[in-house]
């Protein structure tokens, strides 16, 4: 081997095979780190109708049939939609398997239902891990608003659309 | 079915914003594409989305967006096909010591330090149906695909390809373009091959037989195109009509087999005749459509889909930073560190090292099927769109800065630049282009 090669090979295994011998430890530490536990996607909720008629800001929910939730999920944090539902700026957080989210309904929405401005909904739920398809249980409630009895409601993961299908 | 009054609209307004935003970028030395790919963010909810909520639900209702999204994937896969065609695995052979070293370096730097940073990030923008392999892996991807049209966009324009540099850094573009789409396809395989009945190894295995077809039976019949184009000096329609069709039906199999629609339209490219006037024609034939109308509707498409809104807080910038650091540092850092140790000019290692760092729409590609496929969030698609946007708009003024034009045309002996067969690369008419 002449001294240009045998010089090339030292720079290719310490540039090259080394760092890919590295990259192959990581991904195997990476094993032990754990991510949050999965919400993201649809869930369909069960609350109480008539509870949840009688909640301030709670009656837009009860006009979608279907009640779907739709969490789209970044790590811990997540953001709340309705798509049949009220128009909310709504984001949550995942803390183990509890799940907090604050709604807060736009000013159109909020003074066509009464729910008065700046008022806030609050979600918080545990998630059941092991159920298949996964469910969550918890109550909705109106912050700062101690007459305001809160709703407990049951919700269950939708099937996720098959993934060669979603582009 | 579609309203076509809106999607006509829709498409109306899109071609008219990427071709102005594109001649902005113009007039500040960038490449016209970055001016392209930076106006589909404007349309998207980060811009058009925020400030005028109203007018953006009416001109993109999400209602729409399925049939927008079709048209736009039909010009990337004819988009990939173009950038398999501009590929000529015969010429990466012949690489010199220097090449091999900094195209294998320039992907393993990013993709060693990628997967770092996902040890950092997994926990904090990803979830538990996401493996970490697979996270670490798909941002390694990511970080080390170069954006090759842009690449050699850049360089043409600076009468650079056949300088040394410009050799090397074709090369080097070349083999990351490969290598990252290789291992995108695994990745994309073992995602998929989780939610499918079908075994892993059946999908594999389908996978190697395609693969085998394609390069020891399929590349040999299609050297009929280029026989037939020196014996009549062109192609007939119907023959074009076959190689499109081919084209569509190679896309049809990988998505068949579970990668992706792009690799096989790829794949076809890559394995079309490589006589640089065959090329050239078929470019010609291609390109003025997929890159002035089907493009910028990805661009657009994308843009929607990335809402820079989703970083909220010092925290989610603080790691969008810290993205483009390591991509930059990786790319650039380690494409130049192996010039240099290659023997390179320091001048010409760090020009190098800023050509590789561009990702460009090679990196809008990948982010979008990670999107799909679920592997990043909405949060971390955006954060990674920045990424791809701020690298690549980094190169011209960072070549500029440490690789003068005249400078490196004096050195190289004025060699003009030549006809190099790459999509979006006409020099006679860069206004139908994608730079």
């Amino acid at each position: 081997m002449s001294h240009t090669n045998r010089n090339f090979m030292i720079v290719y295994v310490g540039l090259v095979l080394l760092p890919l011998a590295a990259l192959a430890g990581i991904l195997r530490a990476g094993r032990s780190v754990k991510a949050p536990f999965s919400v993201d996607g649809a869930w369909n909720l069960t609350p109480d109708s008539a509870q949840l008629g009688s909640l301030p800001c709670g009656k837009a929910l009860t006009a979608d049939p279907e009640k779907t939730m739709v969490l789209s999920q970044s790590g811990k944090s997540f953001l709340v939609a309705f798509p049949n539902g009220p128009r909310m700026a709504a984001n949550g957080t995942l803390e183990g398997t509890t799940v907090r989210a604050s709604l807060t309904p736009s000013k159109e929405w909020a003074m066509e239902t009464g729910c008065g401005a700046g008022r806030h909904l609050s979600l918080v739920a545990t998630i059941e891990p092991s159920a298949r398809p996964k469910s969550m249980q918890g109550k909705l409630s109106v912050e700062d608003c101690a007459s305001c009895l809160p709703v407990e409601f049951h919700a269950v993961q939708q099937a996720a659309p098959a993934r060669e299908q979603d582009h | 079915m579609p309203n076509l009054f809106n999607l006509v609209l829709q498409i109306t307004v899109i071609l008219a914003v990427c071709r102005l935003v594109g001649s902005v970028f113009r007039r500040f030395h960038q490449p016209r594409v970055v001016g392209e790919m930076f106006a589909g963010i404007l349309l998207g909810p980060s811009l058009l989305g925020w400030v005028a909520p109203q007018f953006s639900a009416y001109l993109f209702p999400s209602s729409s967006l399925g049939f927008l999204n079709a048209l736009s994937q039909v010009g990337v896969v004819m988009f990939m096909f173009l950038v398999g065609l501009g590929i000529n695995p015969r010429e990466l052979k012949h690489q010199s010591h220097a090449a091999v070293l900094t195209s294998h370096v320039s992907i393993t730097a990013p993709f060693v330090l990628a997967s770092l940073l996902a040890l950092y990030l997994y926990p904090r923008l990803s979830d538990d149906s996401v493996s970490f392999s697979n996270f670490a892996l798909f941002m390694g991807s990511a970080m080390s695909i170069t954006a090759f049209p842009v690449l050699a966009r850049i360089l043409s324009e600076r009468n650079l390809l056949s300088s040394p540099l410009g050799t090397i850094a074709i090369a080097c573009a070349a083999v990351d373009d490969v290598t990252g789409w290789c291992i995108l396809a695994y990745i994309v395989v073992l995602v998929r091959a989780a939610h499918q009945a079908t075994s892993i190894w059946v999908t594999l295995g389908g996978i190697l037989l395609f693969g085998v077809v394609m390069v020891y039976g399929v590349r040999f019949l299609l050297r009929g195109f280029e026989h037939t184009f020196h014996k009549h000096g062109g192609i007939s329609e119907n023959l074009m009509a076959l190689m499109l069709l081919l084209v569509l039906v190679s896309a049809l199999c990988t998505e068949r087999l579970g990668i992706h629609l792009l690799f096989g339209s790829f794949l076809m490219g890559a394995i079309m005749p490589k006589e640089p006037k065959f090329v050239r024609y078929v470019l010609d034939r291609f390109e003025t459509i997929t890159i002035t109308l089907l493009l910028p509707l990805f661009f657009a498409f994308t843009g929607l889909r990335t809402n820079v809104g989703l970083a909220r807080g010092p925290e989610a910038w603080g790691y969008c930073a810290l993205i483009i650091l390591v991509a930059t540092l990786g790319k650039l850092g380690g494409t130049m560190a192996a010039a240099r140790l290659s023997g390179m000019p320091l001048r010409e290692s760090v020009g190098l090292g800023a050509l590789m760092n561009a990702r460009g729409l090679m990196g809008f590609v990948i982010l979008n099927i990670g999107l799909d496929v679920k592997i990043i969030s909405p949060e971390l698609f955006s954060m990674m769109v920045v990424m791809a946007l701020v690298t690549t708009f980094m190169t011209s003024p960072l070549l500029e800065l440490v690789c003068p034009a005249n400078l490196l045309r004096r050195e190289a002996g004025g060699v003009p630049a030549q006809d190099v067969s790459v999509p979006g690369m006409t020099l006679k008419s860069s206004s139908g282009s994608i730079a």
